[in-house]
């Protein structure tokens, strides 16, 4: 009898995982997605609506609720919809930094002299030539008032400061997130640690974050609805979006008005693939993709095809994480012609950036015995070891004497504690002079480099979608990787995709509400 | 189908994992490959055991463990504390090829591998950290 029922089990078993080749029910949904915009349906086809509220949203991650929160404060009743069976989005996934300062209460109680100017700064420098100053000076100036926006949703900070580069210990919640100590930028605004996260081990900022929104949302009277599949936008005749259909847990399609109007804050696209090598083929060219599953650009599609404007499609975040260990800081990364290109203590932002897009996923990271990793490493395979630098260049294919050269121009002025090319902080000189030398193949696709998008919906400064004209799309907003707005590449610090949500997609939810944030 | 599976993990544990552990992936999987594509599952999931615990639990050596069981992890779904199986190769390759139907009420969001040797390669390189 045993065996017998055994023999069933084991054979229904193998049947699913012979099915199970065919691929799973989430990739048949997924690989219907493409690139092309997906169009409204129109008020006339409506023949009854399912469900009526203020404002829909259409996910559930940090700037999803930044605007629901908001909305709800400010009197209307709201809906956000989560296409997977757990909320959250990808801002659950992320380390939970937000990127703020101008003297915040954590900042002084650390002894940080931090202030509006310093802040706007840094942000306008770091974005460069995509910098918009009217969007990032609202975003300084509200700083301190967003800290407290956080800090009555619940959101609390340890007292205390790390000197790393990269928070993963858990105890601290304030750091330096972004460039703000390296060169060029400490010669361009006053520095100060501006990464405000929530204490969690192992940067589960993110989860503790949204822990806090949802209940938060929950105090306020906002419904989640999980399994809630946003599919198109419903615009009035007068081209005013009125609701959104919606595919349940059953596949049953829904109609929901939304008398105020409708937020798209369902992330970006890293995870469509299609749309990622029509608009940033140097994203889709890198691994791994960063993103919860959500990342599939359907918001960004819904807006398009209602008409609203895209921008900066290419841009995102590529994040080539040397370290930690900084000890390897203290080596020197060349490209495929034996160069360095940029300073090795970068924030991994920019030196994902400048490796992915003007070295075109190319080069080395070239250590010696002192500085090279404690052991193996996930991050990078070994390109080559050798006892010599000369012997290292040879192995390596490299240009003959282009990284003896390189090491040796390095050397000679880490000595004296300088680097004339590009000025990497004092404290990651050091000679390389003790074998053995190795080279960590920095490849695109061999090396870990995440990837995510922050291309997306034109929007104003109250998150409202703009179309190609400028004017705003009545009763349509978009917020967070949905909408291109702060984060710009290469990207400026950790935190500030997160900040830009939450921010931004609280002054959405007030507009909707008639009201300033 | 659902619900066969759900009898099956609940009430026929035992039995189950004898059956499991006899089944093998039919590819084999490529370490290195696998190296790469894990690098997506990163956002939660960590083998090195000097890591431990993530957004999802560890995953140090996954293979021979009962499932739902990580020391200090405290986010586990109801469907995977209850689940009552030890994890062999040929489970976690059916769990990432059709999460839903393998253990309905889970609670991991991912893009699940686009294919059999995806799946295999993964496989081939978690079973590098500390497989007994």
């Amino acid at each position: 009898m045993e065996m017998a029922a055994g023999g069933r089990a084991r054979r229904r078993f193998m049947e699913r995982l012979s099915l199970s080749g065919l691929g799973g029910l989430g990739m048949g949904a997924m690989s219907a997605l493409g690139a092309t915009p997906v169009q409204a349906a129109t008020g006339s086809e409506v023949r009854q609506w399912d469900g009526e509220t203020d404002l829909l949203v259409m996910g559930s991650g940090a700037a999803g609720m930044a605007a629901a929160i908001e909305g709800a404060r400010q009197g209307l009743e709201v809906t956000v919809l989560e296409k997977f069976q757990l909320a959250g989005g990808s801002s659950s996934l992320s380390g939970g930094v937000c990127y703020m300062g101008g003297g915040t209460p954590l900042q002084k109680a650390l002894g940080f002299d931090d202030s509006v100017e310093n802040m706007y700064h840094y942000l306008v420098a770091a974005a460069g030539v995509h910098a918009e100053p009217a969007r990032i000076q609202l975003y300084c100036e509200g700083s301190l008032a967003h800290f407290d926006w956080l800090n009555e949703l619940g959101v609390r900070y340890a007292t205390r400061f790390s000197s790393d580069k990269e928070l993963s210990h858990g105890a601290d919640s304030l750091y330096y997130s972004g460039g703000e100590q390296t060169w060029p930028f400490r010669e361009q605004a006053k520095p100060a640690p501006r990464g405000h996260v929530p204490p969690a081990h192992n940067q589960t900022g993110g989860r503790e974050l949204m822990k806090l929104m949802h209940a938060a949302a929950a105090r306020l009277g906002v419904k989640v609805q999980l399994r809630m599949s946003a599919e198109q936008l419903i615009r009035a005749s007068d081209g005013r979006v009125i609701g959104l259909v919606v595919e349940d847990a059953a596949g049953q399609r829904l109609n929901l008005r939304a008398r105020r109007g409708v937020v798209l804050a369902a992330g970006g696209f890293i995870h469509n693939r299609p749309m990622l090598q029509r608009y940033a083929p140097e994203l889709a060219s890198s691994q791994p993709a960063w993103g919860r599953a959500g990342d599939l650009g359907m918001g960004i599609l819904m807006g398009l095809g209602a008409g609203g404007n895209l921008l900066r499609m290419d841009h995102g975040f590529a994040v080539l994480p040397l370290y930690p260990s900084e000890e390897v800081l203290k080596g020197v990364v060349v490209n495929r012609f034996g160069q360095r290109f940029i300073n090795e203590d970068a924030y991994y932002g920019g030196m994902g950036h400048a490796w992915l897009f003007q070295q075109q996923g190319h080069g080395f990271l070239v250590v010696d015995g002192d500085s090279d990793y404690p052991g193996p490493d996930y991050r990078f395979t070994l390109a080559a070891e050798a006892a010599s630098i000369e012997a290292l260049e040879t192995a390596l294919k490299l240009p003959p004497g282009a990284l003896v050269n390189t090491v040796g121009y390095y050397n000679q002025h880490a000595a004296r504690g300088e680097d004339p090319q590009f000025r990497k902080q004092t404290k990651y000189l050091a000679t390389l002079t003790k074998p053995p030398f190795k080279a960590y193949d920095l490849t695109v696709g061999k090396a870990f480099c995440t990837v995510h998008t922050f291309g997306g919906l034109e929007i104003d400064l109250d998150g409202r979608v703009l179309d190609g004209w400028g004017s705003a799309i009545p009763g349509l907003y978009a917020a967070g990787r949905t909408s291109a707005s702060l984060p710009v590449a290469p990207y400026l610090a950790s935190g500030l995709s997160i900040g830009d949500g939450t921010f931004f997609g609280r002054r959405a939810g007030a507009h909707a509400a008639g009201k300033g944030a | 189908m659902k619900k066969t599976l759900l009898v099956a993990l609940c009430g026929l544990g035992a039995l189950w994992n004898q059956l499991a552990q006899a089944d093998e992936t039919v590819l084999a999987g490529d370490a290195e490959r696998g190296r790469q594509l894990f690098g997506a599952c990163r956002t939660c999931h960590y083998p090195e055991s000097y890591v431990g615990n993530h957004n999802g639990p560890s995953l140090h050596a996954i293979f021979g463990r009962e499932a739902g069981t990580r020391e200090g992890f405290e986010y586990y779904s109801a469907a995977l504390k209850n689940a009552q199986f030890v994890w062999t190769p040929a489970l976690l390759d059916a769990w990432m090829a059709n999460p839903e139907e393998f253990l309905p009420g889970n609670e991991m969001v991912f893009v699940p591998p686009r294919t059999a040797q995806e799946r295999a390669d993964l496989i081939e390189y978690l079973k590098g950290f500390g497989e007994p």
